[in-house]
């Protein structure tokens, strides 16, 4: 029972790293890979969401309805946030990291100023189940099913869609999609929105473990950040899941093997050594190979 | 729709390449715009799609005034654009780049049947992407996704570069039957003389941003002048 119980918690700490991965990176690689701009504020999108979750869940609506709210009112920050800012930075990676750094500080210190330091708390719901000695709550698979579920709803929305398919088009040629009649301040403002809303999902997912202050958003960011850029922006899912695989490997067995701080460090060297190979990230190495190989 | 250009001057930023262009283009008409490399056909052109703006003088698309539009609205209205390089959206299927046509002249649904019905080939390939087709076959989609929708009036940019002579004369045969049959008014920027004088009605010849003479496509067969204008 044991090792049963050892093997299971390897296997389970996997994808429950696998789970965070995909969650916090969701919607920021959606935005990174349509419009070119990493959204350092994505953290505070999250912030957002788990804001709007807990108050929704104490003020007495069910967990799922405190998700879905959590979902709309940081799909409308960053609708709001697209519309006075972020248009004006679209592809210009170094400028929108910038600016959107700056966006990123000042809803932290807002929210503080307007809600003060103090932390809240929502219950992790659903128990545990135990294989041997050990114990697994039920909660972080539901994370980890979770992330495969709004990963496959953008991929249903990208290949459904009539919003998918003008997103396609304008994410591989916006000037010709314009000249079929695409509005893509439109498709932009709206991919952009979605990629909030997926944060504040996230957030409200991860308020579920953790507390939540002003400064929630710190804790996700970096991580965040690393699965896009490992990722790469050619294909969102599959960078996403490509670098998340990876990632969550090596943090799982240097966490098992050494510590929870080594393995947190392991995740930087590991991005680090896929970027000295693949710079632009694992997506955009795969496609570049594929179009070597068709053009043979 | 009639193409009606005024007094055009555009360019990028300070830099003005078009220089004073009038020119229409009717329906059922074939318009060549020729001249020789970096005399200012395509950006023309990018200025008629509305990709860059006029700098000053106008354009008229049927009834509308389109000079200060943007290039979505001006495609909606029926300005169908099929540009060098043919913008095909490689990672999508055909029939996803076909169905993208239905935005030109805002059409409620794309009409498969009538790009099919011009290029039969594109139907076996429906559900393929679009990037690993042939460069023929990429023209060929080019086109007919903007037969898929309602344009008014089909701008085509050097359409024969990079593809094979037999695919050449045979997007030249169907670019006459779209003045025949569809009616369409078309402008097309092209060097290839064969190309030019398979299809053109009136050849406009540019040079150093302007239109400096109004030829028959036959003029062209005489080396001389065919040299002084094309220099090939």
């Amino acid at each position: 029972m044991e090792t049963a119980g050892q093997i299971v918690s390897w296997i389970y700490q996997y994808f429950d790293n696998f789970g965070f991965l995909l969650l916090a990176g969701v919607g920021l690689i959606l935005i990174y890979s349509m419009m070119g701009v990493i959204n350092m504020a994505h953290g505070e999108l999250m912030m957002i969401g788990a804001y709007v979750a807990v108050s929704a869940f104490h003020a007495g609506a069910p967990v799922l309805v405190a998700i879905v709210l959590a979902g709309l009112g940081a799909g409308l920050a960053g609708v709001i946030i697209e519309q006075l800012v972020i248009r004006h930075f679209y592809n210009q990676l170094l400028s929108s990291l910038v600016v959107t750094w700056g966006i990123s500080l000042i809803i932290s210190q807002g929210t503080l100023l307007l809600l003060g330091p103090s932390v809240m708390n929502m219950p992790t719901p659903l128990g545990s189940f135990s294989v041997g000695p050990f114990a697994f709550g039920v909660y972080r698979l539901v994370m980890f099913a979770a992330a495969l579920v709004l990963i496959g709803g953008v991929w249903a929305i990208f290949r459904w869609t009539r919003l998918g398919e003008r997103a396609q088009a304008t994410m591989e040629n916006p000037a010709m999609a314009r000249a079929l009649g695409i509005d893509t301040r439109r498709v932009y403002m709206l991919t952009f929105g979605l990629g909030a809303a997926l944060g504040g999902i996230a957030g409200a997912m991860f308020a579920m473990t953790a507390t939540i202050s002003p400064f929630f958003g710190q804790n996700y960011t970096p991580m965040a950040f690393i699965t896009v850029v490992v990722g790469g922006g050619a294909s969102p899912i599959l960078g996403l899941a490509y670098a998340g695989l990876y990632l969550a490997g090596v943090q799982t067995i240097t966490s098992n093997v050494f510590n929870e701080y080594v393995g947190y460090v392991s995740v930087m060297a590991a991005a680090f050594l896929a970027l000295l190979v693949m710079p632009s990230g694992i997506s955009d190495f795969l496609e570049r190979r594929r179009t070597r190989a068709t053009q043979r | 729709m009639e193409l009606k250009i005024a007094s055009l001057t555009s360019g990028y930023g300070r830099v003005q390449i078009v220089n004073n262009v009038s020119l229409a283009v009717r329906p059922a008409e074939i318009t060549a715009v020729i001249g020789r490399n970096g005399v200012g056909k395509t950006t023309l052109i990018k200025t008629i799609i509305g990709a860059l703006p006029a700098a000053s003088g106008s354009i008229s698309f049927g009834a509308a005034d389109v000079t200060r539009l943007g290039p979505a609205e001006r495609a909606r209205l029926g300005i169908g654009y099929v540009p060098q390089g043919r913008g095909i959206f490689t990672r999508m299927t055909v029939a996803a780049n076909l169905a993208l046509g239905a935005g030109v002249g805002r059409a409620a649904s794309p009409d498969l049947e009538r790009a099919l019905a011009f290029f039969p080939i594109l139907g076996k390939r429906l559900s393929q992407l679009a990037g690993s087709m042939s460069g023929g076959e990429q023209q060929q989609l080019a086109i007919g996704r903007i037969l898929a929708g309602r344009p008014g009036i089909m701008l085509l940019d050097e359409p024969s570069e990079g593809i094979q002579p037999s695919i050449v004369q045979e997007i030249g045969l169907i670019v006459r039957r779209l003045r025949d049959e569809v009616g369409l008014a078309i402008m097309i920027v092209e060097q290839n003389l064969a190309l030019i004088q398979a299809v053109a009605d009136t050849c406009l010849v540019m040079d150093k941003g302007a239109i400096i003479a109004r030829i028959a496509p036959g003029e062209l067969s005489d080396p001389d002048v065919a040299q002084r204008y094309l220099a090939i």
